[in-house]
């Protein structure tokens, strides 16, 4: 029996007002060659927090949605080492009471590659001895392609915003150990974001400069529970914590103060799994904390994700 | 895992084929402005800028003559009370202001609400009920036209009725523009 990797929508970014769009990672279980998974997003705006952390609420009489449809597909090149791509398609639902928005197009793209640092299941039933308690490492790459459209090419305004312009590398180290039916995670992310040149905005032509965002670090705790039903279907219910900041990014050099920010999050999953491990189903809810001091200069939302696996071995 | 294979070769087709949907990949740093004729009406960099009539969030009328008089330049920053909008309001607030008002006049243009009550409320819900900007309340979005601005833009007209600036807020920059108007 592998293992199924199914990470809670931790890093997805998105903004009606500042871009989005972003896949979250997808990881391949033991043994198996090959899976596709396509899962849709509903991502609820409440409000933001400003930039000393106080929670502000959106506007009176607003209601501001992003849908994102995430096509992925994981395949593996040996026995340790896999890869995967994601490609989210996203829709800007926008609201206010003075103007009403609704636009859509690709997000940005997401290609992972993964380095396995074990070569059995590790997920145990009971401990025997000191090796059992050896967690599945995963070593990844993630690189960020800025498929989605961005404030620097040929939009008309903000709302046609589906992604944020830049090539980011992400390194990241997951460990997850289960001794059924329990399973610990730890994912922990750093990534780094490429400077550009920047020659128009928002489809204006203007004089040229070079801007890059800023440094994100993400850092994921999640535990869950697998209820064993009929016929070895299972079905495990995750709790995840989530903390996500990024640096402040720079234009030709100066501080971009609009840029930094800071997330703090929760989500819980529920994923149902055939015996085999071959077909997974999900919902997931993950919510960031609509209170002061639990995030700065970032929006507050909440966010549905609908999903299904399908594995090839 | 000829499906599988079938599902990839889709996934890259689907990229591939996506043309105006796409960001540009590889971004250009060259200048593509286009030449403007001086002393023409429009939003552009040397152009005049158009007249508008509109109220503020206390319910006072104000337009761009009005808005010029007794001051050596206005700017307007274009706001929808976003998390990117008060970080540039708050940075300046903080570090441009200071130096500038009164003889510089500073503008948010709301245009995201449909009334000057709903204007107001989100100025004060937003913390600016005190701020040292004159919130414009655009409902119907003729400023945000004429001057074919979006969430960030920030404005900058001298008291001679020419944009000066006209693009996403940057300090720098704007320091430097306001500083020529001293």
């Amino acid at each position: 029996m592998g293992a199924v990797l199914l990470f809670p929508a931790t890093d997805a970014i998105g903004a009606s007002c500042c871009g989005g769009g972003s896949a979250s990672s997808l990881v391949l279980p033991k043994f198996s060659d090959s899976m596709i998974d396509i899962s849709f997003d509903i991502e609820t705006y409440d409000g933001f927090w400003d930039q000393g952390g106080e929670y502000i609420p959106n506007p009176e009489g607003s209601d501001l949605m992003q849908y994102r449809l995430n096509s992925g597909y994981a395949r593996r090149f040996g026995s340790r080492w896999q890869g995967s791509a994601i490609l989210p398609y996203v829709w800007n639902r926008n609201n206010y009471t003075g103007i009403r928005s609704s636009t859509d197009g690709l997000g940005d793209a997401a290609f992972s590659f993964w380095y396995e640092a074990f070569d059995n299941v590790m997920c145990i039933w009971k401990v025997r001895s000191l090796e059992d308690l050896k967690p599945a490492a995963y070593f990844g790459l993630t690189l960020t392609v800025p498929t989605g459209l961005s404030p620097y090419d040929d939009i008309g305004n903000s709302f046609d915003v589906t992604g944020r312009g830049f090539y980011r590398l992400d390194g990241t180290v997951n460990m997850e150990k289960t001794i059924y039916p329990w399973t610990a995670g730890l994912l922990l992310s750093y990534g780094t974001h490429f400077e550009r040149a920047v020659n128009r905005e928002y489809g204006n032509y203007i004089k040229p400069y070079h801007k890059t965002l800023g440094d994100r670090r993400l850092a994921t705790i999640s535990a869950g529970y697998t209820y064993n039903l009929p016929m070895m279907n299972t079905i495990t219910a995750t709790a995840a914590y989530s903390y996500l900041d990024e640096a402040s990014g720079t234009i030709d050099g100066s501080e971009d103060p609009a840029t930094g920010f800071k997330k703090r999050s929760a989500s819980v999953t529920l994923a149902y799994a055939t015996m085999d491990k071959d077909k997974i189903y999900k919902i997931a809810w993950n919510k960031s904390i609509n209170s002061d001091g639990w995030g700065e200069n970032f929006p507050t939302t909440g966010i549905i994700t609908l999903g299904a696996s399908y594995v090839f071995r | 895992m000829s499906f599988a294979r079938s599902i990839s070769y889709i996934f890259l087709l689907s990229i591939a084929s996506c043309g105006n949907i796409i960001d540009d990949l590889s971004p250009s740093g060259e200048d593509k402005r286009a030449s403007i004729e001086i002393g023409t009406e429009g939003f552009g960099v040397g152009q005049l800028a158009p007249d508008f009539t509109v109220s503020d969030s206390l319910g006072n009328e104000v337009t761009l003559s009005s808005a010029l008089t007794g001051s050596k330049g206005i700017v307007f920053y274009f706001t929808m009370w976003c998390p990117y909008c008060d970080s540039h309001q708050e940075n300046m607030q903080s570090y441009v202001i200071p130096d500038f008002s009164p003889d510089i006049k500073f503008y948010l243009v709301d245009y995201v609400n449909d009334s000057v009550e709903n204007c107001r409320a989100s100025q004060v819900s937003n913390g600016y009920g005190n701020a040292p900007f004159t919130v414009l309340a655009d409902t119907q979005q003729k400023i945000l036209t004429s001057f074919k601005a979006t969430m960030g833009t920030t404005i900058v007209i001298d008291s001679g009725g020419t944009v000066l600036m006209n693009e996403e807020y940057k300090k720098t920059k704007l320091l430097e523009i306001l500083g020529g108007l001293q």
